[in-house]
């Protein structure tokens, strides 16, 4: 079998690469460990309204709920409310992840790629230390593929990457681990996305509510893994359902798992290997959302991939204009979130109420830093000198 | 004494991949939807069983 590109995954990063590369006239095959696309879903299912903007979504059906914003809790339950504008990137819609990425997938079989299930893939098929496509177990069958790119969209635990030469192993603190129940019969009648804070409620993360109908939520929490024991993530999560009443009643029809990368990006592109979305660690590391950036990177990568396989270049200049594209495009504000995930770890709960009170009446259509800082400044004067470095970071 | 290997309950794993991604040995793998511990790489080095959000990584009995 030879291939101009196989991509390793078939998550939006895949599906997204191989559409824009078949578009620009790649032969592109999708391996797919899993038997059915987007299943099990791996999400807490949020994402932002942006995603309309790449029109490669047909149809409505992925979508559950369309978000009005996002409700912020501290530690004391203070809320600060944001319209969509300012909701962060990820609260546009809450998505059925699994029919979005079939659709992804069935947008990038119509312009050409091909797809695999049910195939692992096992190692690089390397000639004189070169990269030359997969080795595969594709059901009970050993299969080696040729081609002259290799993707690896496999991931949070990509191994594409590390087969590669490339350090993708996470240190504890960079990442979050996550599990959520889909709660029905809930009373939560609601259009915002709910963040709940606290070291009590989630250490290094969040609970959160994304409604996904009428009386239908994803109840979901992060930690950070640094400061996780096992099973605790779970624990948690029950303790926060027990204590709400209008959550307690209500019965799980899903619990998953889910591990999220809140790391700085990594290098991207080695020889004629790229890795795209959560291979290449493309999550903000405040919100743990990565749809929208792997999307946008997997639209950057298939592009350039067209373009080395019209030109049959495959060397590192040809591809690396994908790593540019996507740094230039967000790597400056993954690694400037990345910087302020760090300063509010060492927040104390205190100092975040402190913060939520002063903008709990704070209009955020009127969004600017310098507005922020007076409305802090006038109800708590100490939170200036604890801010002092996250707005060393907003002027940097 | 040998330290006791990580080992990863099946009927308990839902396939999230943390344990593979925070592993310093790269010893854990996915085998037919479930993380699966080499214990030929295993340092027992624990970070796995803490990561793990439901518990499903125990340590084995020698």
């Amino acid at each position: 079998m030879n291939y101009d590109v196989v991509v390793v995954g078939s998550g939006p990063a895949g599906s997204v690469t191989a559409r824009f590369a078949a578009e620009a006239g790649a032969k592109v095959l999708i391996v797919e460990r899993r038997a059915e696309v987007g299943v099990p879903v791996l999400c807490g299912e949020g994402i932002s309204q942006k995603v309309d903007n790449f029109k490669i979504l047909e149809g409505k059906r992925w979508i559950a709920t369309k978000m009005e914003g996002a409700r912020i809790f501290s530690p004391n339950g203070t809320k600060i409310t944001l319209s969509t504008e300012f909701a962060g990137s990820e609260t546009g819609y809450v998505v059925y992840r699994d029919i979005f990425d079939q659709e992804l997938a069935r947008g990038a079989v119509k312009k050409g790629a091909e797809i695999m299930l049910n195939t692992c893939m096992v190692d690089l098929l390397k000639k004189d230390e070169k990269i030359k496509g997969v080795k595969v177990q594709h059901f009970d069958e050993k299969l080696e593929i040729e081609a002259d790119v290799v993707v690896g969209a496999d991931g949070v635990e990509s191994r594409v990457g590390k087969w590669a030469g490339i350090q993708t192993t996470l240190k504890p603190h960079d990442l979050e681990t996550c599990v959520q129940y889909t709660l029905t019969n809930i009373e939560w009648d609601s259009l915002y996305c709910d963040f709940f804070l606290g070291k009590h409620v989630a250490p290094g993360g969040y609970v959160w509510v994304f409604p996904k109908g009428k009386d239908v939520a994803n109840v979901g929490i992060g930690i950070l893994a640094s400061l996780s024991k096992s099973g605790k993530a779970a624990q948690l999560l029950d303790k926060f359902i027990a204590t709400r009443p209008e959550l307690k009643k209500g019965e799980p029809i899903r619990v998953i798992t889910g591990a999220d990368p809140v790391a700085e990006p990594i290098q991207s592109v080695k020889d004629n290997l790229l890795l795209v979305g959560d291979a290449a660690r493309q999550v903000d590391p405040i919100t743990g959302g990565g749809l929208m950036s792997s999307i946008e990177a997997g639209k950057y990568a298939g592009e350039t991939i067209g373009k080395a396989v019209e030109k049959q270049s495959f060397d590192y200049q040809t591809l690396c204009e994908y790593e540019t594209l996507w740094k230039k495009a967000f790597g400056k504000k993954l690694h400037r979130n990345y910087v302020a995930k760090e300063i509010m770890l060492d927040m104390e709960d205190k100092t975040l109420d402190m913060l939520a009170d002063s903008l709990k009446n704070y209009k955020f259509e009127e969004f600017s830093t310098l507005s922020i800082i007076k409305a802090l400044v006038t109800k708590h004067p100490s939170l200036l000198v604890k801010l002092t470095p996250l707005m060393r970071l907003a002027r940097a | 004494m040998a330290k006791p290997k990580a080992f990863v309950r099946k009927e308990k794993c839902l396939a999230c991949g943390g344990c593979i991604s925070v592993c310093p040995q790269d010893a854990i793998l996915m085998v037919t939807s479930k993380a699966l511990v080499n214990k030929k790489y295993c340092n027992s080095c624990s970070i796995c069983a803490k990561t793990c959000p439901i518990g499903a990584i125990e340590w084995e009995e020698k």
